[in-house]
């Protein structure tokens, strides 16, 4: 069992995206569960650690800084269609290697790739959360 | 938060689809309690045109009104149906409401008569000295807080007349006729008199003879009663291009936080519209919410304030890299 090619493809423009232009370290490509079952995902992932750098450039005014921590990135491409049952089966799928904090939330990196291979990335929170900025 | 005696339920009006909170008590207890704060949509009588500064009624979004219903907090009255049924079946509760109708215009009839009676005296006795006279008019006029309606005094007072015993051949008027010697019969009939309020004419009790009215609901009401649920307060979304503007507290004191738009759980969703959503709710400080009922039997474990309403929802929000 595996995904159809082009998500495939899909997943190894994202990954090259992460690791030429975002300069991603510790990046992996996870097309099953790591659990005993194996079973396929609803789509690739990818999971990386972001640069410190790149974090801090997008809170200019907010003080508390996070430090990198694995990232969970789904790519997509733009002409796809997304339904909320998918988005809930991809968080469901993804298996975090230790317990969230309390009060956190899963939280994936929605990589968004377009014809002229840019991409664009999007925080996907699993339930409400409040915006960083505000 | 809690009331320790139970309030009685807030009455909501629906009248061409829209659902109208006339009383002001209630509208400040679902502000307060419910986390709902619509728009004030009532008109000035003198200004009609205006559009800043409206009074009561407020009209209620289509899902504050059921949310409020499923809270069992209020009732929706088709006014519709409620009005005409009302005015044929006249009960013992009219009657009293018609007579304290009758007793303010008889009581406001009977000092403008007794003000012109009293005027038409002091123009008879010292009509001869002008200057007198208009003296003792303003003396008399001034103590007295009725000089509002003097000016055009007996013709009003025909014209009142011939208007009142107009409605007084389709209703009976036992009060006018019983109370008054037929000396004074017709300038002592009653006016007719709109009040500001008809408080009274409502049913004691929710749904008491009340022809109630359901509410239609919008497809993104699963996520409404959700974030309602969480004691958020939702506007509409109009501005920022999504189904509701979500605030962690009173609009009036807190940015909103989410720009939210339902879905359905299988609904095709465009990845671009999450982008342009997206990418607006960053410029303006906000997360774009998205959610729907769950719809099979992927539901999230240990989740049980989610499960409860059995919705789920996601936060998006870009990620600036």
């Amino acid at each position: 069992m595996a995904h159809p090619e082009y998500l495939s493809d899909l997943a190894s423009t994202v990954y090259e995206n992460l690791e030429n232009q975002h300069d991603w370290t510790l990046l992996e490509s996870h097309t099953h569960k790591q659990a005993q079952d194996k079973t396929l995902l609803p789509r690739p992932l990818i999971t990386g650690l972001p640069l410190a750098v790149e974090l801090v450039k997008t809170h200019a005014t907010y003080t508390v800084e996070e430090t990198p921590e694995i990232e969970w990135v789904v790519p997509m491409h733009l002409n796809e269609k997304l339904t909320l049952k998918q988005l809930a089966a991809v968080f469901d799928s993804v298996e975090l290697s230790e317990p969230l904090a309390e009060g956190r939330c899963k939280r994936l990196l929605m990589a968004i790739v377009h014809d002229d291979s840019t991409v664009v990335y999007y925080f996907v929170h699993d339930g409400i959360v409040k915006p960083r900025q505000n | 938060m809690t009331s320790d005696t139970p309030r009685p339920h807030v009455r909501i009006s629906k009248a061409a689809n829209r659902y109208l909170v006339f009383d002001i008590d209630d509208v400040m207890y679902l502000r307060r309690n419910h986390s709902i704060c619509s728009p004030f949509v009532g008109t000035m009588p003198q200004a009609p045109q205006q559009s800043v500064f409206m009074g009561l009624p407020i009209e209620l979004m289509a899902e504050e009104a059921q949310v409020l219903v499923e809270k069992n907090v209020a009732y929706v009255v088709d006014d519709c149906s409620y009005h005409p049924a009302r005015i044929t079946a006249a009960g013992p509760q009219d009657r009293q409401y018609i007579d304290a109708v009758q007793a303010i215009t008889s009581d406001a009839e009977r000092s403008l008569r007794e003000g012109a009676e009293a005027r038409k005296a002091m123009f008879a006795n010292k009509g001869s000295s002008k200057k007198k006279g208009k003296k003792n008019v303003k003396t008399s006029d001034t103590p007295s807080s009725e000089d509002v309606i003097d000016g055009p005094s007996v013709d009003a007072d025909a014209e009142a007349a011939a208007a009142t015993s107009l409605f007084d051949t389709t209703t009976e008027s036992p009060v006018a006729t019983n109370k008054n010697p037929p000396v004074n019969r017709e300038a002592s009939e009653p006016w007719m008199a709109t009040l500001t309020t008809s408080d009274s004419l409502l049913a004691p009790s929710p749904g008491q003879n009340e022809p109630l009215a359901s509410v239609d609901v919008p497809p993104s009401y699963p996520l409404y009663a959700h974030l309602q649920d969480k004691g958020y307060f939702m506007m509409p979304g109009l501005r920022f291009g999504c189904d509701y503007n979500v605030y962690p507290g009173d609009p009036l004191r807190f940015h909103s936080h989410f720009q939210a738009t339902g879905f359905q759980w299988n609904e095709d969703i465009n990845v671009l519209d999450l982008v342009t959503a997206g990418r607006l709710g960053t410029n303006v400080k906000k997360s774009f919410l998205i959610g729907g009922k769950v719809e099979d039997e992927a539901m999230p474990k240990g989740k049980t304030e989610e499960t409860a309403k059995n919705v789920r929802a996601f936060s998006i929000e870009w990620a600036a890299m």
